[in-house]
């Protein structure tokens, strides 16, 4: 259905952002606190609206805002396109951006850049809304590139700190890496098919070769932005920013842009099934490897970063193994829990004066019960010990793993027999893994915080926030419970009034199914006990070794294998060894050589200094005596003589 | 016939470029600004016989004949030039002379690098 | 008669011109120089060429060697401030540069210059025309040289104005 206002859900925000950025200094504080958040609001209403009148008879609205460009057979369209899909997302970045606005008006009042900072968030949204709601992969192309200014400016948002600006540029670089794949896979299907409208791709069928190149470079570019591996590194640095900034690009909406691209491209990577298969396996990869690491970090924000990005691993192999629904029910229930989580940190951090580091805090219950209430409440969603909205989202991933069909078909000339049967399950073996390991280093975070004694200096006292702090805490945890509605499973509500909000049935026939076909339906009493097990296991390790001995429980794991954890697997200094130390030689060898050296040198002050070399020489005979010019004259008149009169003749 | 009338033109011509030498040599020796103008004008001197010496015995035979005093009026607008130059000249050295106290030309050398 | 007389006249030129190049005192050179006209417009009536002659002995002789001597008078340069000679190596160079070239003048004068000797006289050839007189270089400079005399009138108005200006101190 054609309609004429969908426009506004980018726009408004980005008005705020205008408004704020370039008025913002100037107008009173309670103006930009306002202009901010209504323009949010307003675009999660207009976002409502649209979603409540989605239904059987409107799949979707459309809305051609203008041509943008069209060069040859090229026409791309500045479109926007709200169905199931990008509705819900819409609701999720405008409902949660709205709400970690409204905390960032407590957490941020003390800043004297607030204007600058609240003009970015809402340039961040505008920039998120435009890649979610774009109908061709231009449009997304545009929000995506949006996203990344907008993370590389709030990451170094306090820019004055070298380490921050440094953070910044680290996200905004690796990121380029991404973009860079994501460009190429663009091409590739503009190449191929002469479109690049979602609608129209999702009708080309393509040989297997060009669309698992195409589909490769598209997940080039979703490793990049959404943090997997080898192109994770710079998501825990990004924790320089502020931490409502984290929560809400760094957690809840920004990365998961890769997960919705692969669940937008559903009929793309269906055609793929190699691809897939990489995706879930660097899904499955990511999720286990960020866990370890995060078993040892004693940065409260680094925790929760490297949780980040093991979820999003979840994500990945939700959408690897052809259950597209799971991946993207994980992306939305992860966006409440995962935000409340970065926001409870940010309380902490705001309640202990900036202290980040765990071993630093503690008892911190006594102190902040709201924070700790909400923290507790999403730490229970994303370790899965209770089945609440994480529980049911994460367990319909690896349950999808483990009856994956997806990968089957996976020859060039497909003949109908199975392949790589054992790869769904080992992907559901080293998932239940980091599950495990979730738990472990969550309830870590969450008994190091809260339980036990404090143990920060003296001088600090640790304070409860202020209700616009504790108040998005709160719809956030009750988000983080209302989530399992998403994921019940179908056996349970069906007949029921519940049956249409389960995502599954919400968004059926709205993704391409696999090859192989959907997985076949499991049996979910065994799939969830398993995963209780393995969730209660976590928090029975964490809670023995930390719930009374705080910090000290660390001394399980010593020596070689601890160093190697908390420094992150040395991934940072591997890379520094593979490709920033050869750039930087690099660089400084073009530097030196080629621009100190040839050309300022040789070209800019060479031929500077040979001009001087011939003035000097010149000056020598401008010395101001007129008889010596009289003299050289008369030598060469004598010269002049010669030639013509002795030699001429 | 004698050597002299035998060779009358050679003899005008020799004189002229003696005369230049003179002129020439003083403008490269001396230092006294004064003198150099006067060796100018032995040098124009010697130019103007030399216009004469040529007027009267032509390299070109068949020339039209009132084509040959246009070395007179040449002669004529070199002498007007020179007492142009010579008053100019002279106004310079007055006024160098007044700044600087000197006539001698390797002491004017403001203008050097 | 024509020879004694040029020979006279020319060791005339030479010898006052010589001595305006070597006297260290430029009052001596000016009067020497004088004489070199004199001898100069004898050369030039040798030549047929009476109206530059009286020229010469009007413009050169009389009014802009006067106008030296004023100024040598004017700035009175005690014995002082007249200067050693100096001799620096591009002076030499110079002064041999001279030598060799005018000796190549002379050399190319003296050698097959003209290719039939004795030369065209046209002093003889156009006797009838009163070859260098005062009507006949009258003709050509007002008929054929009108326009580069007016503009040497002009550029004597000039000459005078800028004289004036920069010798003055003040106006």
């Amino acid at each position: 259905m054609e309609v004429t206002w969908l426009h506004l859900i980018p726009l408004l925000p980005l008005a705020g952002a205008a408004i704020c950025g370039i008025a913002g200094k100037w107008l009173p504080k309670p103006w930009v606190y306002a202009v901010a958040c209504v323009s949010v609001l307003l675009g999660f209403l207009i976002g409502l609206v649209a979603f409540v009148h989605l239904g059987e008879d409107v799949q979707q609205f459309h809305e051609i805002a203008w041509n943008w460009f069209a060069a040859g057979a090229l026409h791309v369209d500045m479109a926007f396109l709200i169905d199931r899909l990008s509705g819900a997302m819409v609701l999720v970045i405008t409902g949660v951006g709205f709400l970690i606005h409204v905390y960032s008006v407590g957490y941020m009042d003390e800043d004297p850049g607030y204007w600058r900072y609240f003009s970015y968030l809402n340039l961040f949204i505008a920039a998120m809304l435009t890649l979610v709601l774009g109908d061709n992969l231009v449009a997304m192309f545009v929000g995506w590139e949006g996203v990344g200014l907008c993370s590389y400016l709030l990451i170094g948002f306090w820019f004055t700190d070298e380490e921050k600006a440094y953070a910044g540029r680290k996200a905004f670089i690796v990121n380029r890496i991404g973009d860079f794949g994501f460009l190429i896979g663009i091409f590739v299907l503009y190449n191929q098919t002469g479109t690049v409208n979602f609608a129209q791709l999702n009708t080309v069928v393509l040989p297997l070769g060009v669309a698992s190149v195409a589909a490769l470079c598209l997940f080039v570019g979703a490793t990049g932005k959404s943090a997997q591996l080898p192109l994770y590194v710079w998501l825990p640095d990004a924790m320089a920013g502020p931490t409502p900034v984290s929560a809400l690009i760094h957690a809840a909406t920004m990365v998961t842009a890769g997960v919705y691209m692969v669940a937008r491209m559903s009929h793309l990577y269906v055609s793929a099934p190699g691809v897939m298969a990489l995706v879930a396996v660097v899904g499955v990869l990511t999720a286990l490897w960020s866990a370890l690491i995060a078993t040892s970090q004693n940065d409260i924000k680094k925790v929760l970063a490297y949780s980040t990005v093991s979820q999003l691993g979840f994500m990945f192999i939700g959408v690897g193994v052809g259950a597209f629904f799971a991946g993207t029910m994980h992306l939305i229930t992860h966006a409440f829990f995962k935000a409340c989580l970065f926001l409870g940190s940010g309380a902490v951090i705001h309640g202990l004066h900036g202290e980040q580091d765990m071993k630093r805090m503690g008892g911190l219950k006594h102190y902040m019960p709201s924070t700790r209430n909400t923290f507790l409440i999403a730490t229970i969603a994303i370790t899965g010990i209770l089945p609440i909205s994480g529980f049911f989202s994460k367990d319909e991933i690896l349950g999808q793993a483990l009856h994956t069909r997806a990968f089957s078909f996976l020859t060039l000339t497909p003949n109908g027999t199975s392949h790589l049967t054992w790869l769904g399950p080992l992907i559901y073996a080293v998932g239940s893994l980091a599950a495990f390991l979730t738990s472990f280093y969550m309830w870590r975070c969450y008994f190091l915080t809260f339980s036990g004694d404090y143990r920060g200096p003296e001088e600090v006292h640790p304070h409860e926030s202020p209700a616009v702090m504790t108040l998005p805490l709160w719809i956030l945890a009750a988000l983080s419970v209302a989530g399992l509605v998403l994921g019940l499973p179908a056996s349970w509500v069906h007949g029921t009034a519940l049956e249409g909000w389960t995502w599954e049935h919400f968004t059926e026939a709205f993704f391409a199914t696999p090859r192989g076909g959907r997985a076949e339906d499991f049996a979910p009493y065994l799939g969830y006990g398993i995963a209780l097990i393995v969730g209660w296991a976590g928090w029975a390790v964490s809670y023995s070794l930390y719930h009374q001995r705080g910090i000290a429980g660390d001394e399980v794991l010593k020596g070689g294998w601890r160093r190697v954890l908390e420094n992150k697997f040395y991934v940072d200094e591997f890379y520094g060894w593979l490709v920033v130390r050869p750039t930087w030689a690099l660089a400084r060898g073009l530097w030196r050589i080629v621009d100190a050296t040839i050309i300022d040198g040789l070209f800019v002050n060479g031929v500077a200094a040979f001009i001087a070399w011939c003035g000097a020489l010149a000056r020598r005979f401008q010395n101001g005596n007129v008889q010596r010019y009289a003299a050289v004259t008369a030598v060469g008149v004598l010269a002049l003589v010669y030639v013509f009169l002795v030699r001429g003749s | 016939m004698d050597f002299f009338h035998a060779h009358q033109a050679q003899h005008y011509l020799v004189l002229a470029a003696l005369l230049f030498a003179l002129g020439a040599a003083g403008v490269v020796l001396r230092r006294n600004a004064i003198i150099i103008l006067m060796s100018i004008e032995l040098m124009l001197n010697a130019v103007n016989l030399t216009f004469l010496a040529f007027a009267r015995f032509p390299l070109v035979p068949n020339s039209p004949m009132g084509s040959f005093l246009h070395g007179h009026t040449a002669v004529f607008f070199v002498i007007a030039t020179a007492a142009a130059e010579a008053a100019v000249g002279l106004a310079i050295i007055i006024a160098v002379f007044r700044s600087r106290t000197t006539v001698h030309v390797d002491e004017f050398d403001s203008l050097r690098f | 008669m024509e020879a004694i007389l040029f020979y006279v006249f020319a060791a005339g030129v030479l010898g006052a011109s010589a001595q305006v190049v070597l006297r260290r005192n430029p009052i001596y050179g000016a009067v020497s120089l004088v004489g070199a006209f004199f001898f100069l417009a004898g050369i030039y009536l040798l030549l047929s060429a009476p109206l530059i002659a009286i020229l010469q002995v009007m413009i050169y002789a009389g009014a802009v060697m006067v106008l030296f001597v004023f100024v040598i008078m004017l700035l009175n340069l005690k014995e002082e401030e007249l200067g050693e000679p100096k001799w620096t190596f591009w002076k030499g160079a110079g002064l041999v540069a001279v030598i060799a070239g005018t000796g190549i003048l002379v050399w190319k004068a003296l050698g097959p210059a003209y290719p039939g000797a004795p030369a065209i006289d046209n002093a003889v050839r156009m006797a009838g025309t009163g070859f260098g007189g005062v009507k006949a270089v009258g003709r050509t400079l007002y008929l054929a040289s009108v326009l580069p005399f007016e503009v040497t009138s002009l550029l004597l108005l000039v000459a005078i104005v800028a004289a004036v200006v920069v010798a003055k101190g003040k106006i």
